[in-house]
């Protein structure tokens, strides 16, 4: 336990390192370049929240997308709204369009900032523990999950495509206002905004990590292999998959109020079942048995999709899909399986190597051959 | 008083009656051994006290308190720990994280929110001592051998400290020593402790056995000390009409 605990926090460490400092170095602290890694942030914070679930809980949950797309249309409401006050009513454009009179009561909270960030967290993890309570107490699981949550994310997006006087439709919601919190106003275009995107995913994935290390993510862990012998030792299961299964809803709402910030639109493609399986190809492609790791194929998936889709407009896809298959079949705990063999596997030889080392020495004490093997090993 | 109490208890699988009217009753602290050939309902008897099975008839009274109502997770917080007959550990957790699972006093979301740390002091201590697992704190528990498998898990049930304790086979594949030992640690328990003890080999319940239970058929047969038992022709008729293989 405390071994993987150090093995956590290095890798949190490195992760950090890389974050909030090598990425803004190598693109010189530029604005515009960083916006674009930003953006690759957001979508490594949703990839970590599914980690939480899929890789933790083993509830696979193909909705994720839905929950992003509910923080992302929050935090939207409310940057609509400060770009329409000069409209008569404080009415959004397209209401206009679509003969709304007055503004909707469930947009009227909007107006108000604290109420937009609590309800961006808060109703994904609402969504998430009513469809949570049903499935995990019903005793739901595995690829009917799956299907469950597919199903949900297919709804959501539907109704949000379909009422389009209220949310703007498939034209999603544009022309927002910048954010402005507490006196600073968020210019996706800054080296600021992009600490502050990189302020969030850390501190997100921290609290992630903490829970995983809690007892909390041991029970999550007995869960996924036994769920019926942690029932008898008097754990009730429904209530741990509920709460991780929020608890991942709230981070990727979120992740999804950080993505209109970073793009200053939003749109029913974030709810959509392409974006929603991406996620579950960069959770897998990064190791979804690790947060951090997580998070990390998100990223990187991302920036090779903004590399190779600019030569390869169509091809890209059928490279993503390709790179899923060969990850499920080749590293089924991704790249930090392989990555994690390979420490292991130096690790062993590195002490094999001191043995050997410490027995071909010509007798003496146990401690001598002992020493010259450390530093054999150096 | 008694601890335990099943009252015309019974349940059925279609047509089957794998329990049928059985009447059984356990003092605090009693060890109770129950026998009886293949089929006879012995781990369903088991299955319907822990809540893993529900009755179709009859009542579990644990501790004066109705629980035949009870789902599985509530019984457990009443007290009543299992072990099963194949090996149910946690095979991708280290010794030491399945017995912190099993250390399940305070089994709520909260309060596992607030634990960090497995501390290897006192019972924990304790336990892994007595099982000699001591030197494979840190071993996955699929890479431990068939009969530290045994011993994890009895060690995880002294972890949970339940009141009552059922126990299914629990010396199946134990060599003669392993299952000395065991005998020795039941009767330690003995007293503190209720359990409930399902086996087939014989000398192990020579050992730990004070009054046996035998079922056959879903329903109680003879109920004694052992020599009672072995003298009682119709248990003698039961086990020769099933061969005999058990006794």
């Amino acid at each position: 336990m405390n071994q993987n605990f150090r093995f956590d926090c290095v890798g949190y460490a490195l992760f950090a390192a890389l974050v909030l400092l090598a990425v803004p170095w190598y693109l010189s602290f530029d604005g515009f370049e960083l916006n674009t890694f930003a953006r690759y942030l957001a979508l490594g914070m949703v990839a970590m929240a599914l980690a939480l679930s899929w890789g933790y809980a083993g509830i696979l949950n193909l909705g994720q997308a839905a929950t992003f797309g509910i923080g992302a249309y929050i935090m939207a409401m409310h940057l609509k709204l400060g770009a329409s006050a000069a409209n008569p009513g404080g009415l959004p454009d397209f209401m206009g369009w679509t003969n709304v009179e007055t503004l909707p009561w469930f947009w009227v909270p909007f107006h108000s900032l604290t109420v937009t960030l609590l309800a961006g967290v808060l109703l994904p993890a609402a969504v998430a523990g009513v469809i949570g309570t049903f499935m995990f107490r019903g005793r739901i699981t595995g690829v009917f999950v799956a299907i469950i949550t597919l199903a949900l994310l297919v709804a959501i997006q539907l109704v949000f495509v379909e009422y389009q006087m209220y949310t703007g439709g498939q034209n999603g919601l544009t022309g927002l206002a910048p954010l402005v919190l507490a006196g600073w106003t968020a210019d996706p275009y800054s080296t600021a905004f992009y600490y502050f995107v990189a302020g969030c995913l850390l501190v997100a994935t921290a609290a992630c990590v903490a829970l995983t290390r809690s007892k909390v993510g041991l029970i999550l862990r007995a869960i996924k292999e036994n769920p019926d012998r942690v029932r008898f030792f008097g754990y009730h299961v429904s209530s741990f998959e509920t709460v991780v299964f929020c608890i991942s809803a709230m981070i990727a709402g979120w992740a999804g109020m950080l993505y209109v910030l970073v793009l200053e639109f939003a749109s029913p493609t974030y709810m959509g079942v392409p974006f929603s399986l991406a996620i579950v190809i960069w959770c897998a492609v990064g190791g979804r048995n690790s947060l951090v790791a997580a998070a990390l194929g998100g990223i990187v998936v991302n920036i090779l999709e903004g590399r190779l889709s600019d030569l390869f407009v169509e091809g890209w896809t059928l490279f993503l899909g390709v790179t899923f298959i060969l990850v499920v079949l080749f590293m089924p705990d991704g790249l930090f399986g392989v990555f994690r063999r390979i420490a292991t596997r130096l690790h062993e030889r590195l002490r094999r190597h001191r043995n050997s080392t410490g027995k071909a020495l010509p007798t003496g004490a146990g401690a001598v051959p002992a020493r010259a093997g450390e530093q054999g090993g150096q | 008083m008694a601890h335990l109490e099943l009252k015309e208890l019974g349940v059925h699988f279609g047509g089957l009656r794998a329990v049928d009217g059985l009447n059984l009753s356990l003092k605090f602290g009693e060890l109770r051994c129950l026998l009886g050939p293949n089929g006879a309902g012995k781990s369903t008897t088991l299955d319907l006290i822990c809540g893993k099975t529900l009755p179709t008839a009859g009542r579990v009274v644990f501790d004066d308190r109705d629980i035949t109502g009870l789902k599985e997770y509530q019984r457990a917080r009443c007290g009543i720990g299992r072990k099963f007959q194949t090996p149910a550990v946690f095979r991708d957790l280290t010794v030491c994280e399945n017995l912190e699972v099993a250390r399940s006093q305070h089994p709520g979301v909260l309060s596992a929110l607030g634990v960090f740390r497995s501390r290897v002091r006192g019972r924990m201590a304790e336990v892994l001592e007595l099982v000699e697992l001591t030197g494979e704190l840190h071993t996955r528990a699929g890479n431990l051998s068939h009969g530290q498998t045994q011993w994890l898990e009895i060690a995880m049930l002294l972890m949970q400290d339940s009141r009552l304790i059922l126990f299914d086979e629990p010396t199946a594949g134990m060599t003669i020593q392993e299952t000395h030992k065991t005998a020795g640690i039941f009767n330690a328990l003995k007293g503190s402790h209720t359990m409930i003890v399902v086996e087939h080999d014989m000398g192990f319940v020579r050992e730990i056995a004070e009054t046996v239970t035998v079922m056959d058929m879903g329903t109680l047969l003879a109920e004694g000390s052992i020599a009672d038992v072995e003298n009682d022709p119709a248990v003698r008729e039961a086990y020769l009409a099933n061969g005999g293989d058990d006794a």
